[in-house]
């Protein structure tokens, strides 16, 4: 159990990080991975020998997200609460655009933005993807190309050439 | 209509993302190189995963919390019944949801405690904020005497014990009783250092609170981390940044945690 404990714990920074990219709030993100840590403990006999950890603690913390998602939009939303000097930045070379990338992401349907981060952040495949939000392959790749379409609008991505976009589009 | 075949969407997608057999692979790379607009959705494709790894590439060098890691660093310790969790900042300052009570008593807050914790630390940060301002009465009983906790357990209801954080420049003053928001016991130690900075331990029974999550809270610069222990709850609360808190906080409950009676590890550089 002790080696086990140990590859899960190899995980956090991932967890973490992934956590953040989706969520957009580094205090959220960290009681998330809280919940995924503690269930992962609870259940590390469950955990099959062989099995990568990863994927298991990223269905992990699926499911808990989508447990949250679910209690929250049962509570009303609270707001008003003066926010203080608590640096939640990221560490990037470049803030500005960094920041654009995390309102673009946050952009994205919730469901779109697992996929582009498993994939594109995590370097998860898409038969992983697909194990770890339970969905099928074909669901990844259309949530996939349509969650980067927005984020290519969003992010102005071949700003100065539109038209070959559109002719992109056309084209299909 | 003749010439190269197109190459569907999602197929582009799939080989950026290497997801292609070989064959395949090697079918679409040529079809590019012969040129036509999918250069440039693929060129974009993969800036955009570069830019989203890029942008997250600094969180893999952090350093874990260490009372993320706690749990998973004890080893041989299969935990009993419902896990205890640490370090758990409440909910983050954008999607706060709190009960109508918890959110009207939690105005001001950093990291929001809602619910039976609000009122819990709310009156630990109150009472830290009443006491560690006093000059001749800062305790009510001094740490040099040897019934304060004994006295203190007894009148709580449970094994309360002052932890010993010598070895992290804090010093015992003492403690004090005082009423919690519902009129039952709770105790108060205080602790200084060396630049005179105080820090509080507020300790009461956990009747009426479930969560056992170590949580943060602030307020006017008063940082306060609280967890509960069963049967104990505690909160620490100091003007002290947050990982200074969470140092002390995660220190504090290890040495709580050790079977009653086992006396502290001496701190290292204790001089006496």
């Amino acid at each position: 159990m002790a080696s086990r404990r140990q590859a899960v714990a190899a995980e956090i920074p991932r967890l973490r990080r992934y956590a953040r990219a989706l969520l957009g709030d580094n205090w959220e993100a960290d009681d998330l991975i809280q919940d995924t840590l503690e269930r992962a403990l609870a259940r590390l006999a469950q955990w099959r020998e062989g099995d990568s950890p990863r994927k298991w603690l990223f269905s992990i913390l699926h499911n808990l997200h989508v447990d949250g998602l679910r209690r929250k939009s049962r509570r009303p939303p609270h707001v008003g609460l003066e926010s203080v000097g608590v640096d939640q930045s990221a560490p990037a070379a470049d803030a500005a655009s960094g920041r654009d990338l995390d309102r673009a992401l946050q952009m994205l349907s919730v469901e779109q933005r697992r996929v582009v981060l498993l994939v594109g952040l995590e370097g998860l495949s898409y038969a992983e993807t697909a194990e770890v939000l339970d969905i099928p392959v074909g669901t990844v790749m259309s949530r996939l190309a349509r969650g980067r379409e927005r984020l290519r609008t969003l992010m102005d991505y071949g700003g100065g050439d539109r038209d070959s976009r559109a002719a992109l589009r056309r084209v299909k | 209509m003749t010439g190269p075949r197109r190459i569907a969407d999602a197929e582009l997608h799939a080989f950026v993302d290497g997801e292609l057999g070989a064959e395949e692979h090697a079918e679409v790379e040529a079809l590019l190189a012969a040129g036509g607009l999918e250069q440039a959705l693929v060129a974009e494709l993969r800036d955009l995963n570069d830019a989203i790894r890029a942008r997250y590439a600094g969180y893999l060098g952090e350093p874990v919390p260490p009372a993320m890691a706690l749990p998973l660093s004890r080893i041989g310790r299969e935990r009993p019944g419902p896990v205890r969790r640490l370090l758990r900042p409440a909910a983050g300052l954008v999607l706060l949801v709190a009960s109508a009570a918890g959110g009207y008593l939690a105005r001001g807050f950093v990291g929001q405690p809602n619910g039976p914790e609000a009122a819990f630390v709310i009156t630990a940060m109150g009472a830290h904020t009443v006491y560690v301002p006093e000059v001749r009465h800062p305790v009510e009983v001094k740490a040099d005497e040897a019934h304060l906790v004994r006295w203190l357990t007894k009148r709580v209801g449970a094994d309360v014990r002052a932890p010993v954080l010598t070895g992290t420049g804090w010093k015992l003053m003492g403690g004090r009783l005082l009423p919690d928001q519902e009129g039952h016991p709770a105790a108060q130690f205080m602790y200084e250092d060396a630049t005179g900075r105080r820090l509080t331990l507020y300790i009461r029974k956990e009747t009426g609170l479930d969560n056992t999550s170590f949580r943060f809270a602030e307020r006017d610069g008063f940082g306060a981390f609280y967890w509960i222990d069963r049967p104990l709850a505690y909160a620490l609360t100091g003007r002290l940044s947050r990982d200074e808190l969470e140092t002390l906080a995660v220190l504090i409950y290890g040495q709580l945690e050790a079977p009653a009676g086992a006396k502290p590890p001496p701190p290292p550089g204790k001089a006496q």
